[in-house]
């Protein structure tokens, strides 16, 4: 959020010379309306009229010095008496618009802001839960996250390598005789792409990468310790070996199928497997692990293992009355995020012109983000109880994010179940995807304030230990039918992408990837110093505050 | 905006009526120009240049790759970044490590369904211990 909020000079003389105090003098005129839409309420039995000419027509504004009601009809002088009270008093420059709680300056003839305006007229809108943490009776102690990964360098083994050395074209490499580590096929088992697609996404997300690549899963003590003879992170630890040991020959990942089936016996089957519900299934297995080796019950939102260092986030819902405008919030860890496919078309193809049959409208993932973060009116025959009311009202509902993960998984929802046609389909539709992220506009605090109105106030979490921008580095795709399709991965490394397609790792343009049908998209957060991932060229340990230390090693083959 | 008449014929409600559809839409527009103005100065809007530009970015990848000249979508693979290739069922053999014995990689998943038991067209693998054990507790 900008903080020069231009304030005209009017606005400032009249904060010199009078402080806050006419903001005070009109607050107990504020009025929550429904969708926090704020208005000016200066008596309940009047109709809100015009001093100078009693007149109700177009806008109301109060007077912030003598609270003065005038009224603005048109830009007319003559129409204008908001513009003529200012004339005849000296120094009356700042109004506030009854229908909107907004400040008008007269003088200038424009919208301005306050900050401590915005104050007053939060504080007025009564009942309202501002606090992100305390809510309706949820347990919710503030939740302290060490996100970096920082300790896990003083054990890095390995030094990794992942820019390779080799000749140099305009940034990119050309010459093919050195590769990042890590890259390396997986071969298919017989319909195992679905396994091989999210294991080559496991490999390369950075604080999953980090973990193993440091020996924090030590095989030797974990067999002894726990009486389990199936361990995925055991598994999954061999393959990070095998596949970052520059051996480039494709890789079966048998035995980690044969685990992932024995822990996993109602998904066990020869057939096509959901991506998706594979990669959920690895998290949790190698989370429940976790637990037990650590030997503690802990709740996903504060544990402290591999996967929810990783991937978990905080998503809070908020469900307000409709009658009463009260609004109760819980918190829920999540691993990733699914988002139904918006079908609603919003963006114009900017190649494309404007014309009334034109059908080349593009989805996009922001939009899917927006469907997920808007507010839902939940039907008549879903209502919700609601504290103050006493019983149950209709409702609306809202997402947003309370804390980003270090890894976002976004899962788009092309596998329709209709229970109606008792048919499930998928939706073919092309869905464009940024390489870079902004999160910013459907985190929690940006969300509330929307609610009511961008009003500038500081909301718990504000000044986030997270940053908000992210970057993709694997992408999974899905071609063909429902039943008899097939999972690729792209991933990102030093700018450059590579296609993994079982056994076939081959370098690919940016365009392949925009152009592909993605299913589940991975984002990793960018260092909040602002410091862009660059190519690795020679020599030099580069270190960000998200702990991503490397060095890199000539000739890493 | 005049102020509304008081006669009290139809033509008149109809002008009553119209007059206060106008002034429902001039708040209605005056209240998006409000909210667009306070994102706008305060700095909230996306960056709309940023995502023109991968708007226009997708759909030219978009169209590029669908030209069936296109290089790389449409290919067939003929080696991989290391110079390698790859027959299209994996060829490479290890034993299953349910019953030991040597496998294809390509076809290690069939093979472990029935070896495990699992799936429609499994039968439990019996071996001379699980009979002989099935016998004696009898």
């Amino acid at each position: 959020m900008s903080n020069t909020l231009n304030s005209c000079k009017h606005l400032l003389d009249y904060k010199l010379r009078y402080g806050n105090k006419g903001f005070n003098l009109i607050q107990k005129w504020v009025k929550n309306g429904p969708y926090g839409k704020a208005h000016m309420l200066k008596s309940k039995s009047e109709v809100p009229k015009c001093d100078l000419c009693c007149g109700y027509d177009g806008r109301l504004y109060i007077c912030l010095i003598c609270s003065a009601m005038s009224c603005c009809v048109s830009n007319d002088d003559t129409d204008n008496h908001a513009f003529l009270h200012m004339k005849s008093n000296i120094g009356h420059e700042i109004g506030v618009d009854v229908e909107r709680c907004e400040l008008y300056c007269f003088g200038c003839n424009d919208q301005v802001y306050d900050l401590d305006f915005d104050k007053a007229v939060m504080c007025e809108l009564g009942n309202v839960n501002l606090d992100g943490v305390r809510s309706s009776g949820n347990k919710r102690k503030r939740l302290n996250f060490d996100i970096g990964m920082c300790s896990d360098f003083k054990n890095f083994k390995r030094v990794v390598g992942l820019g390779g050395s080799g000749d140099w074209d305009h940034g990119r490499r050309i010459s093919k005789s050195c590769f990042p580590i890590g890259l390396r096929g997986l071969n298919n088992l017989g319909n195992t792409c679905f396994m091989n697609s999210v294991l080559q996404a496991l490999l390369h997300a950075p604080p999953f990468r980090n973990y193993f690549l440091s020996g924090r899963h030590d095989r030797d003590s974990c067999r002894k310790t726990s009486g389990d003879r199936f361990c995925l992170s055991c598994d999954i630890d061999v393959i990070f070996n095998a596949v970052f040991s520059g051996d480039r020959a494709p890789y079966s990942p048998a035995q980690f199928l044969y685990s992932w089936w024995r822990l996993s016996e109602n998904l066990a089957s020869y057939e096509q497997q959901d991506a998706h519900e594979f990669f959920m299934s690895v998290l949790d297995r190698i989370h429940e692990k976790e637990g037990k080796t650590r030997n503690t019950k802990k709740d996903n939102g504060d544990c402290h293992c591999v996967v929810h260092r990783a991937f978990s986030g905080l998503l809070r819902s908020d469900v307000t009355c409709t009658i009463c405008g009260f609004t109760s919030t819980t918190y829920d860890p999540c691993v990733d995020i699914s988002l139904d496919f918006n079908t609603n078309i919003d963006h114009r193809s900017p190649n494309k012109p404007q014309k009334s049959t034109e059908t080349g409208h593009i989805s996009t993932l922001t939009s899917c983000l927006d469907v997920f973060t808007r507010p839902e009116k939940l039907g008549s025959d879903q209502k919700l109880y609601c504290q103050n009311c006493e019983e149950r009202q209709e409702s609306v509902k809202q997402m947003s994010i309370r804390r980003l993960p270090l890894v976002l998984c976004l899962h788009v929802k092309r596998f329709e179940h209709s229970l109606v046609r008792k048919a499930s389909r998928k939706i073919d539709r092309h869905l464009q995807f940024p390489f870079s992220l902004d999160m910013t506009p459907y985190v929690s605090s940006s969300i509330v304030r929307k609610r009511f109105g961008n009003r500038i106030f500081a909301f718990e979490g504000d000044e986030s230990e997270n940053s908000t921008n992210f970057e993709v580095f694997a992408v999974i795709t899905h071609s063909g039918m429902l039943e008899s399709g097939h999972y690729i991965t792209y991933l990102r490394i030093n700018e450059q992408w590579y296609k993994c397609d079982d056994a076939w790792v081959t370098e690919v343009d940016d365009e392949v990837v925009r152009a592909s049908q993605i299913y589940l998209v991975f984002y990793v957060q960018k260092p909040s110093s602002g410091h862009k991932s660059s190519e690795d060229v020679g020599c030099h340990l580069r270190s960000s505050p998200s702990g991503d230390s490397f060095v890199s090693i000539a000739g890493c083959c | 905006m005049s102020a509304a008449p008081v006669e009290n014929n139809s033509s008149d409600h109809t002008q009553l009526a119209s007059y206060f559809f106008d002034e429902l839409i001039d708040s209605m527009i005056m209240d998006v120009a409000s909210e667009s103005h306070r994102i706008a100065r305060l700095g909230l809007d996306r960056n709309l240049d940023d995502e023109e530009e991968e708007l226009r970015l997708s759909a030219q990848a978009r169209a590029r790759v669908a030209d069936p000249s296109h290089s790389e979508a449409n290919s067939k693979y003929v080696v991989d970044i290391f110079g390698q290739t790859h027959p299209p069922v994996a060829s490479e053999i290890f034993d299953c490590m349910n019953c030991g014995r040597s496998i294809v990689a390509g076809r290690f998943a069939p093979h472990l369904e029935k070896c495990m038991g699992k799936g429609r067209k499994a039968r439990v693998k019996s071996t001379r211990s699980s009979t002989a054990a099935a016998a004696q507790n009898r």
